[in-house]
């Protein structure tokens, strides 16, 4: 750009959170913070059983109890297929799921839900409905599911999109490059490792809520927790069969989603309560809700087999996925597609390549998005089996990935073969400084020295691991952001957008954006995000898009106003606009020295001369989805008498392009990686053999506390992606692929037994190593 | 203070679970106290910390009886021992000078691994006696201490040791009494506690305290009990037996490290496995020994 950006004066600061005073004194800003009048209190009635034929329902009573305003079910509610998945358009998840079905596919599924006076009211309402259930046998593991002969659960007729319904496979994937028979053949050293992830749960610190109303025109509003306010609407408006100009949707402030809340799970049942009774409704999951009937990760089993000549450079590489949807499909192509999509172009210096999957029925709670989205489970097994390939080479797991990880000015042909769903688009890396963050973490971490003398004090073995990761910056070709940008009367800016601050900071990023190309600070952008009636379009906040899609359109409105702005300036100055610079407020004529600030530009544009509103609007979408890049390094205590590790020190280094708010990126990675380590050492929800989840609450599933991590280090190493909003790439997700396989290393250095069933439980970590040494 | 927080206590209390509570008492003294839960039937409660019955979802409940204002909010030193009052908060036990000195800071020790300083300044060391929790840490090092308690109920005063009234329907007793003070007897020698844990602020997988009296180089005396088996806290006779007259070191505690697996009663619950829990008591056990033994010695072990 001609703006000289890069003297930067927004971009590259840790402002101050544009939303962070009013969080931190409590201001009134989350989706059940306001009270609207007369507002009923939503319950759902869930499924005791995890998979049965509902033969009939009696809500006569619970109808008639005073203060009950409905209850609905599936003999009052048409039954209209449709997913849960918030995705962008044409939906890649089928369309198998129906508001209130006759059927019910897991313990915790949606039976019937009722709108009252009260809460208390409500869970009496609950009680009173009378259920007839034909128990039909349950499918708990995919090994059932896809055994022959095994129970169908989806076999409704009006599903849409399921890739083979009799045989319980909500989706697959088979994408073969080069000859892997022959690119194995050509190997000299061939390792081969299966990693698996269990059921794990995003656990957002604000459950699932939304408050469903009507305007003073009619029209429903729904003020909801959600990242993705704009596919709110749209799937709303088909589940419920509403014109969707009838609905708006609110997106107040979010408190965490982490993919969870890119699912419409509890809008079209209070948009439905409200439309039934002509009233508002209140709706929340409680945390055991959000446990089992909002969102889990996709529990997987990921098998790896590389292939490599003796200099370490990758020859072949097999990949196959076979992922637990649960219940229902949503996310289970996109999911399985992106276990090979964002790992395998990482090592593409192997012409073989072979990825294939599916994502299977269970009657057990669904999977939907999570932060990561299959590249977690991709790259537990994948960086796993780079460290046994080393080792069997002789080779330092750091040189091994600097020979074979894709550079600058390389392609991959993943990109083109596997996209959102569908085909790709083929697609050259501008930016990637991984080799730099492999040097810088190895050089911190002391990597060297701790490889070459694994330190052991008493019953406490000490070990390194190292894994890397990348990941994308929004879906090519499917997703859209936009922004509008208006000027006030005073010089100050207003910017709208549907992106979807979730908690990430992406309001300030997005201000800090803007105030850089309109040479004001940030203090003087109002952000305002997001909301269906006012805000332009964004699909929302996931794919780790928010900066690269929805940024790069905030630039070029931006880039809009500012160029109106100098025009109004250049009738003031007498001078034409590309002579004039615009910094600090004012538009200046180097020429002459004269300046007229902001403010007298709004001012004329409004009120004095050839008045107009100095307002821009603009769209992005991604023809390219640059991968931010990390290195993770990790050392571990592992306590050989009793199987408990202790992560002492972790070292993350990120190439996220252009930090524009390097504070915010670096919690972005320390967020994701804390979350990693919950995933390798404590997450897991357990299941009765009825399908029933034992644990679903926070006394006995363990997320880590500060006191749980060590200080997690991370480095931002330089890069500018020349496509991206001023420099920038992604952040979000790219750290929660790393933890898993470094762990798993780190112990493997330390003990010399490799943990590929996460998490790596005291009791599984004792287990292997009395097996291992057994074996040795 | 404390009747503020028993409020709101309550109030979340009855918004989460409780959903029969009808009325809220403030007990000026004990026999007041004492006479409402009578009145009630057994349809009442006491309200110390509230932790548990926040927990608890006891719809039969219709009062509650707040005790804060009973005056059982103390620590006091006593011939080399300790009296604690049974609505002081855990936070205000670790705090308390008292606490600090009585062996060398052994209650710090062990308070400091339980739950979270949000839940700790709530929690009251009387709950912690009552709930008894097999999984939690007080009733495990409170067998071990030797912990007598006073408790009082419509027929009297009661006093006795913990480990026996553990043995007996104590629930039962403490729905028609108030616990009114635990009592730490005094040790010459030293404690320690250890736990295993998934997380820092998990409960125990299995935890055991230990305390060791050393003389002329020798065991004289030993305390030693193991809880979360998942069962609550038991002291290990056969262990204490073994110890005593023993020279503490290496050689010992490889003696009792081989010993525990086939001696030690454990079982399985959905936190861990009882062939865990049989792997990894003799190491925790015999740490936790050696710990005490070195707070004995002054670290020569």
């Amino acid at each position: 750009m001609e703006v000289g950006l890069k003297r930067r004066s927004a971009v590259g600061k840790n402002v101050r959170k544009v939303d962070g005073l009013s969080l931190a004194t409590g201001r009134p800003k989350f989706a059940l913070d306001i009270d609207i009048p007369g507002a009923l209190v939503g319950k759902i009635l869930r499924s005791p059983h995890a998979h049965a034929r509902i033969l009939s329902i009696d809500a006569s009573k619970a109808e008639a109890l005073p203060g009950v305003a409905c209850v609905l079910h599936c003999g009052n509610v048409k039954r209209i297929p449709f997913t849960t998945a918030g995705q962008g358009w044409p939906e890649p998840s089928p369309y198998d799921t129906v508001l209130f079905d006759s059927k019910v596919r897991y313990v915790g599924d949606q039976v019937a839900a009722v709108a009252a006076e009260t809460e208390e009211i409500a869970e009496e309402a609950l009680k009173l409905i009378k259920v007839e259930y034909e128990v039909l046998p349950a499918v708990l593991s995919v090994e059932e599911a896809l055994a022959e002969g095994a129970p169908v659960i989806h076999d409704e007729e009006d599903s849409q999109g399921i890739y083979d319904a009799a045989h319980n496979i909500a989706a697959a994937v088979d994408i073969p490059v080069g000859d892997i028979e022959r690119g194995f053949a050509e190997s000299d050293v061939t390792v081969e490792e299966i990693c698996e992830i269990p059921y794990s749960q995003h656990t957002p610190i604000e459950p699932h809520c939304v408050i469903a109303y009507f305007d003073e025109d009619g029209r429903l509003v729904l003020r909801t927790s959600t990242q993705v306010p704009f596919h709110v609407r749209r799937i709303v408006a088909r589940a419920l069969e509403l014109p969707m100009e009838r609905i708006r949707v609110i997106k107040p402030r979010v408190g965490g989603g982490f993919g969870s809340k890119q699912e419409v799970i509890l809008e079209p049942v209070a948009a439905a309560l409200a439309l039934r009774t002509g009233r508002p409704v209140r709706m929340a999951l409680d945390r055991s809700e959000v446990f089992i009937s909002s969102r889990t990760r996709h529990p997987m089993r990921v098998r790896v087999k590389l292939g490599a000549k003796k200099d370490g450079t990758l020859h072949a590489i097999e990949m196959e996925a076979t992922s637990n949807t649960g219940a229902y499909g949503t996310h289970a192509l996109t999911v399985l597609s992106n276990v090979g999509s964002k790992t395998l172009p990482l090592y593409n210096k192997a012409p073989h390549l072979w990825f294939h999957g599916k994502a299977v029925y269970t009657n057990l709670p669904v999977a939907g998005a999570y932060r990561g989205y299959g590249a977690t489970q991709g790259y537990f097994a994948l960086e796993v089996a780079m460290d046994e390939l080393a080792g069997r080479l002789g080779m330092d797991p750091v040189e091994l990935r600097l020979k074979n990880h894709i550079r600058a000015g390389e392609t991959s042909p993943i990109f083109e073969k596997i996209g959102e769903g569908r085909e790709g688009v083929p697609m050259v890396v501008r930016s990637c400084a991984l080799s730099q963050c492999l040097r810088v973490g190895a050089e911190r971490i002391g990597w060297d020295e701790k490889r070459k003398s694994p330190r052991r004090e008493g019953p406490w073995a000490y070990g390194v691991g190292m894994a890397v990761s990348m990941q994308g910056s929004g879906i090519t070709g499917v997703d859209m952001g936009a922004a509008t940008i208006m000027m006030n009367e005073d010089g100050s800016f207003r910017l709208l957008v549907g992106a979807t601050d979730i908690g990430t900071g992406s309001d300030t990023i997005l201000a800090q954006i803007a105030a850089e190309v309109l040479g004001v600070p940030v203090e003087r952008i109002s952000v305002y995000s997001s909301d269906t009636d006012f805000t332009p379009f964004d699909v929302g906040a996931y794919a780790s898009s928010t900066t690269y899609v929805s940024g790069n359109a905030v630039l070029r409105a931006a880039q809009e106003v500012r160029r109106k702005a100098l025009e109004v300036a250049a009738g003031m100055l007498g001078e034409p606009a590309e002579h004039l610079e615009l910094a600090d407020g004012k538009v200046i004529s180097p020429r002459t020295g004269k300046s007229v600030t902001l403010s007298e530009v709004g001012h004329r544009a409004t009120y004095v001369a050839d008045q107009k509103h100095i307002i821009a609007s603009a769209s992005f979408v991604p023809a390219e989805s640059p991968p931010p890049f990390a290195a993770f390094f990790c050392e571990v205590a592992v306590d050989t008498e009793t199987g408990i590790v202790r992560v002492e020190r972790f070292v993350a280094t990120a190439d996220c392009g252009v930090p524009i708010h390097p504070k915010l990126a670096e919690g972005q990675l320390e967020g994701a990686i804390v979350q990693g380590i919950g995933h390798a050492l404590t997450e897991e929800l357990l299941f009765s053999n009825r399908g029933r989840c034992l644990n679903a609450n926070l006394f006995d599933y363990k997320i880590p506390s500060s006191l749980d991590v060590p200080d997690v280090e991370v480095v931002l190493v330089d890069s500018e992606e020349p496509t991206g909003p001023l420099g920038a790439k992604s952040i979000a997700e790219v750290g929660i692929n790393g933890p898993l396989p470094a762990i798993s290393n780190a112990i493997y250095h330390a003990v010399g037994v490799r943990l590929t069933r996460a998490p790596f439980t005291p009791e599984r970590v004792l287990s292997a190593l009395r097996q291992g040494r057994r074996l040795g | 203070m404390s009747y503020r927080l028993g409020c709101g206590i309550v109030r979340v209390v009855i918004n989460m679970r409780l959903k029969g509570i009808r009325r809220f008492h403030y007990a000026r003294d004990l026999e007041e106290a004492l006479s409402l839960l009578s009145a009630y039937g057994g349809r009442g409660a006491v309200l110390a910390g509230g932790l548990d019955l926040a927990r608890s979802a006891r719809a039969d409940l219709e009062g509650l009886i707040d005790i804060s204002g009973l005056g059982l909010s103390y620590v006091r030193a006593e011939g080399g021992g300790l009296r604690i009052g049974a609505t002081t908060t855990l936070t205000d036990l670790l705090e308390s000078r008292p606490a600090r000195e009585y062996l060398g800071g052994f209650l710090g020790e062990v308070l400091r691994q339980v739950a979270a300083p949000p839940l700790r300044n709530q929690a009251t060391f009387g709950g912690a006696v009552v709930s008894a929790h097999p999984w939690a840490d007080i009733p495990t090092v409170l067998v071990a201490l030797g912990a007598e308690v006073s408790f009082q109920d419509e027929a009297g005063r009661h006093k006795g040791l913990l480990e026996e009234l553990w043995e007996k329907p104590f629930r039962h007793i403490f729905k028609g009494a108030v616990l009114t003070e635990v009592i730490l007897p005094p040790w010459d020698g030293a404690f320690a506690f250890a736990k295993l844990t998934r997380s820092a602020y998990d409960i125990a997988l299995l935890n055991c305290a230990c305390g060791l009296g050393i003389q002329d180089g020798r065991i004289s005396w030993a305390r030693v009990a193991l809880g979360a088996t998942p069962r609550r806290g038991r002291r290990l006779p056969w262990l204490e037996d073994l110890l005593v007259g023993k020279e503490p070191g290496p050689g010992l505690w490889a003696e009792v490290k081989e010993l525990v697996p086939e001696k030690v009663e454990v079982g399985t619950d959905r936190r861990a496995s009882g062939d865990w829990r049989r792997a990894v008591a003799g190491p925790l056990l015999t740490r936790c020994l050696a710990r005490a033994a070195r707070k004995v010695t002054g670290g020569n072990l």
